[in-house]
């Protein structure tokens, strides 16, 4: 295999290890040069130990629709994606503007409500919105962060571009991976590491119990952590127990938990109640307290909202956070950043088109063949319309769900994701993908560096998520001198 | 700890454990069958009733040939306690348990279940299947020196003690009954013949070696192997670590680390009594099926005591306003 304008044939759009003549980025000439040395043999026998690591180490995550068989092995590609570490120093100081700003105005919207006297961001948006959680109102949580854990999907487009494309806020996942895919490369690769400055993630796991920590209310007492997860039928429980077993929390489900009389959050163990000052939750806000949101929940726990209210247990992220995680919000964010920091905001927003207003509405309608419309909350992937790659019949099923409830529905043009050399089991061939950094923020700020890639393993195919085809790679923030 | 987390914990040890001894359970039994003196004849049946479960068996399978119940004991689904059914449950309760537990010890749990899905589809001829099992045994190994040395000898660690030694004494005392499932031709020199089936009891508890240094006797012509010494020393020796006694000192120094253990250790002297003073007359031929019994029977009241104590919060609805 030769790598490089021979036999790699970058698409028109933005490669991320190779220029449009095919010539390797300086940051990935180390990469490119040691890839042309593997003929696709060698290729194949690094991808068998891969896959076998993979399946030894049990990495996996579950999709609903695979009925019994629920377990299925992280897609993987070996090929790293690499970035520069001057580009992503810019990134890194645009993540912690936009994070700050976020949690601002989540705290904002939950008390004083400054931004909608202020005419900035409009009353009914917030009236409408299915996130906003009336029971948290007048509740400021520990250092006023509502998002302590954030992972925000970043693409690039055409011409170079770095577009925020989403914000999660709620219950993000997929930071594991990353640290598992840089695990498989060291094994796999490890020649690669000694040939160029690659800068290491696993920070991640200590600054998470750090941030957690600093939300106990009992100071000056070693803090009881526990991660509470849905159970192992969720599509990411392996997360749940690899983010447990790194930081020292206990994993916990609903049914551990209870909240007494004295309003305090105790788990069940073999010596009786013990307190929890701490929950990293990876449960909706639907399903947390079955006493204030959904009645028939079986997940969360009754009373922990009352707990969480009087301050005598941390929820991270805090229950409402949400509300910011909404891609009608999305769009407010550059004056949310401007309304909070009086700065412009470091990264852009993807050009939006807002269907709840008229004149949008009706360029949405008229243009769905090139644009992509999103529903406001979902998450997954689920219930997107990508204009371009649509049938008829598709695009008027979507104008009517636009139509019905315009509140629900934003669209963006199709951005031509950037790609990169991606192996399809017998060739390096160009695949999108995008990037999730994950943000903590507490008492103090944290980016992981670089993130999660997400690479769409379909050939066209822009659907990085899991759930739907997507795998993922190592990515490196690679150091000078290259 | 969490009650439910020392709960996985503690079948996820059993599980394993029980997976290890029913291999061995069906190695000590295809070498009976070669050194199995004429005319005698082996129940397979009888295999199903050693494990508890010859209802189950009956249920589901025709005839009691050796293909069936090895089948039956190997791999079918619908038996919870074939070894794949097993080594599925241990993984799927060491899966749940990962935040605690090593992770090497994750990867072994695993690699032992890969193996098992071939258990299945290798047609069961007699050399792979021993050639499956001995591996099988030998990957447990791993696991106990996982155990034993990359994990916190920490609260999880003597829950996973508790189950495994429970397990693990209950198994001894089922293999030690297979000779109730040979039927021999004429009862007397009884005990010349039986000297071959010990000899593949101590074999397939890895107990031979120790027992010829440690437990026979010279120059009673019987190569030092008869069924009351073997059954004692299986029984009662305290440095043996797959004998009862052993396994029962070993469930005693686990829960010695553990709160609230009044009740479970009262819950032991019955199994200590029955065993630390194995008399002549249990010890014979006649009344050894019943004396096996009997310690099960102790066991499962240990194990009560355990889950009582331990377990049962998390099953119970705690009234919120018992407490502050």
């Amino acid at each position: 295999m030769k790598f490089g304008t021979e036999r790699y044939r970058p698409l028109d759009v933005f490669d991320e290890l190779v220029d449009s003549q095919g010539e390797p980025r300086p940051a990935a000439s180390a990469l490119c040069r040691y890839l042309s040395t593997l003929d696709a043999g060698e290729m194949r026998q690094r991808r068998a130990a891969i896959d076998a690591a993979i399946v030894t180490m049990g990495i996996s995550f579950t999709t609903y629709s695979d009925g019994e068989n629920i377990d299925r092995a992280w897609p993987f590609d070996p090929i790293p994606r690499v970035m520069p570490e001057s580009e992503w120093r810019h990134i890194d100081r645009g993540l912690r503007q936009r994070l700050t700003a976020l949690n601002l105005f989540i705290d904002d919207l939950y008390n004083a409500q400054r931004i909608v006297r202020d005419g900035v961001f409009p009353g009914e948006l917030l009236a409408s919105s299915r996130n906003f959680r009336k029971q948290c109102r007048g509740i400021s949580p520990p250092f006023g962060v509502w998002a302590n854990i954030c992972g925000t999907d970043l693409v690039r487009d055409v011409d170079g571009t770095v577009y925020v494309l989403e914000d999660n806020l709620r219950v993000p996942s997929g930071v594991s991976y990353m640290l598992e895919n840089r695990m498989l490369m060291k094994s796999a690769f490890p020649d690669l590491f000694s040939a160029c400055r690659i800068l290491p993630v696993d920070s991640y796991t200590a600054a998470l119990y750090d941030m957690m920590a600093a939300l106990s209310p009992r100071v000056n007492e070693r803090p009881v952590i526990v991660l509470l997860t849905p159970g192992i039928f969720n599509s990411a429980y392996f997360e749940h127990s690899y983010l447990a077993q790194q930081t020292g929390a206990q994993l916990v489900q609903g049914t551990d938990l209870l909240v007494g009389s004295d309003d305090v959050v105790y788990m069940k163990t073999i010596a009786g109640l013990r307190r929890v000052d701490v929950i990293y939750r990876r449960i909706d806000d639907d399903f947390l307290d079955p006493d204030v949101f959904r009645s028939d929940s079986a997940l969360g726990v009754p009373g922990l909202m009352r707990a969480w209210a009087k301050g005598n247990v941390a929820i991270a992220n805090a229950p409402g956070a949400g509300v910011a995680d909404d891609k009608v919000v999305y769009t407010f964010v550059p004056k949310i950043i401007k309304y909070y920091l009086d700065q412009d905001p470091i990264l852009p927003n993807v050009p939006s088109y807002l269907c709840m207003d008229e004149k949008d509405r009706g360029y949405v309608l008229a243009n769905l063949d090139k644009l992509v419309v999103k529903p406001a909350n979902e998450s997954g992937g689920y219930g997107l319309l990508i204009g371009p790659k649509s049938t008829q019949a598709e695009r008027d099923e979507c104008a009517a769900r636009v139509r019905a409830d315009p509140r629900s529905y934003m669209a963006q043009p199709t951005l031509q994701l950037s790609t990169a050399p991606t192996w399809d089991g017998d060739d390096i061939a160009p695949r999108h993908l995008d990037m999730r950094p994950f943000v903590l923020q507490s008492h103090g700020m944290y980016v992981t560096t670089g993130g999660l890639t997400r690479v769409a393993l379909r050939e066209g195919s822009l659907v990085v998520n899991s759930s739907q085809g997507g795998g993922s790679k190592d990515t490196w923030i690679v150091g000078e001198p290259y | 700890m969490l009650s439910r987390s020392a709960e996985s914990l503690y079948w996820m040890a059993r599980y394993l454990e029980r997976a290890e001894n029913t291999a061995r359970l069906i190695n000590a039994t295809q070498q009976l069958l070669l050194d199995l003196p004429q005319g005698a004849s082996f129940g397979w049946k009888a295999l199903t009733r050693i494990v508890g479960l010859d209802k189950l068996f009956q249920q589901n399978y025709a005839e009691p040939d050796e293909g069936s119940v090895v089948d039956f004991l190997m791999a079918s689904q619908r038996n919870p306690g074939s070894i794949q059914s097993c080594i599925r449950f241990a993984r799927e309760n060491c899966r749940t348990m990962r935040d605690v537990l090593p992770r090497d010890l994750w990867e072994c749990v695993n690699s032992i279940y890969l193996a098992s899905r071939r258990y299945s589809h290798a047609g069961l001829g007699r050399k792979d299947r021993r050639q499956m099992l001995e591996e099988m045994i030998y990957d447990r190994h791993s696991v106990s020196g996982v155990l034993a040395n990359c994990m916190s000898h920490d609260v999880a660690y003597q829950f996973i003690g508790l189950g495994e030694h429970i397990e693990r004494a209950d198994m001894t005392t089922r293999i030690l009954d297979i000779h109730s499932a040979i039927l021999l031709p004429n009862q007397a020199g009884v005990d010349a013949e039986m000297g071959l089936i010990w000899v593949g009891v101590l074999n397939s508890l890895s107990g031979l070696q120790m027992y010829r240094r440690h437990a026979a006797t010279a120059g009673s012509g019987d190569g030092g192997i008869t069924s009351d010494r073997v059954l004692r020393y299986l029984v009662a020796d305290r440095h043996f670590p797959r004998s009862v006694v052993y396994c029962l000192d070993a469930i005693e120094t686990h829960l010695a680390e553990l709160p609230h253990n009044m009740d479970p250790l009262r819950a032991l002297r019955p199994a200590r009594r029955r065993t630390d003073r194995v008399s002549t007359e249990a010890l014979r031929l006649s009344n050894q099926h019943e004396f096996l019994d009997a310690v099960q029977g102790d066991l499962a009241h240990v194990h009560d005591a355990i889950a009582r104590e331990y377990f049962h919060l998390h099953q119970r609805e705690v009234a919120a306003d018992a407490l502050a």
